[in-house]
């Protein structure tokens, strides 16, 4: 047991391994990194990345599962959103992308010694969590993206949506920022 | 040259950063603030504000996940 210890011990402190997994990458090196695999999420599954349509997609699944049925739905109504359904869960190229970031930030985290689980400080936490995932999701439907899939990948693509999803995007953040001063300050 | 701490442990950003800049302004020159924070980008995102304006900082890993940033107020 010590020696395994001290492994750990010595391989914290090795530089490389600060450097990789510790140390936050810079902004400049996190972009790159980022254009390369969008770019290959691209070439492998076909679609720009998104991020939150498949979540509703995985409400979808869920609701199928205690036997409820969205084939009517408007939003699940066209034949690729059924297509994507009848597939499933796992053979889904969004799940898979999801769950790599839910996991690949665990990874990060623990293999940089920092995961804490944190305390709730106060009643407005929870409801401002609440809410805020709410209209960013519901925003996110209605705008068909998040700042992903409609704003990044939009950008990527050279569409010119993504660019006015910027300027709103931009116009609601300047609210949230007053919103979270009269709150939370 | 007194010291003061703000405890915004549980608080995600910008909330850290934002309640530092607020107190940091009540504050003379020389005096030290050690602000506890739970969120890693609070870790980035303070001290590059801190040191942009020109005060001296330093960073303290306390626990997993647990840092203590300490800013002397240099003006």
């Amino acid at each position: 047991m010590c020696a395994v210890k001290a492994f750990f011990d010595k391989l914290g402190k090795n530089e490389t391994y600060v450097k990789i997994f510790k140390t936050p990458f810079t902004y400049l090196t996190g972009a790159i990194l980022l254009s390369i695999f969008q770019v290959v999420s691209l070439g492998a599954t076909g679609d720009p990345w998104g991020v939150s349509g498949t979540f509703a997609n995985w409400g979808a699944w869920l609701y199928r599962l205690v036997g409820g049925n969205v084939d009517r739905w408007y939003y699940f109504s066209s034949a690729g959103a059924q297509a994507v359904l009848d597939r499933g869960f796992l053979n889904d190229p969004g799940t898979m992308r999801n769950l790599g970031i839910i996991f690949g930030a665990l990874a990060a985290v623990l293999l940089a010694s920092q995961f804490k689980i944190k305390k709730i400080k106060s009643k407005k936490q929870v409801v401002a969590a609440v809410v805020g995932g709410f209209l960013m999701g519901y925003g996110a439907r209605l705008a068909y993206g998040c700042n992903i899939g409609a704003l990044y990948s939009a950008i990527a693509s050279l569409s010119l949506s993504g660019w006015a999803f910027a300027v709103f995007l931009f116009i609601g953040a300047f609210f949230g920022s007053k919103l979270l001063r009269k709150f939370f300050m | 040259m007194a010291e003061f701490t703000l405890d915004c442990l549980g608080e995600a950003c910008p909330i850290p950063l934002m309640k530092t800049e607020k107190k940091l302004e009540g504050l003379a020159v020389g005096d030290i603030l050690i602000v506890s924070i739970d969120h890693s980008c609070a870790m980035k995102n303070i001290p590059e504000w801190a040191r942009k304006q020109g005060h001296n900082v330093e960073i303290d890993e306390v626990d997993d996940g647990e840092w203590e940033v300490v800013i002397e107020k240099t003006k």
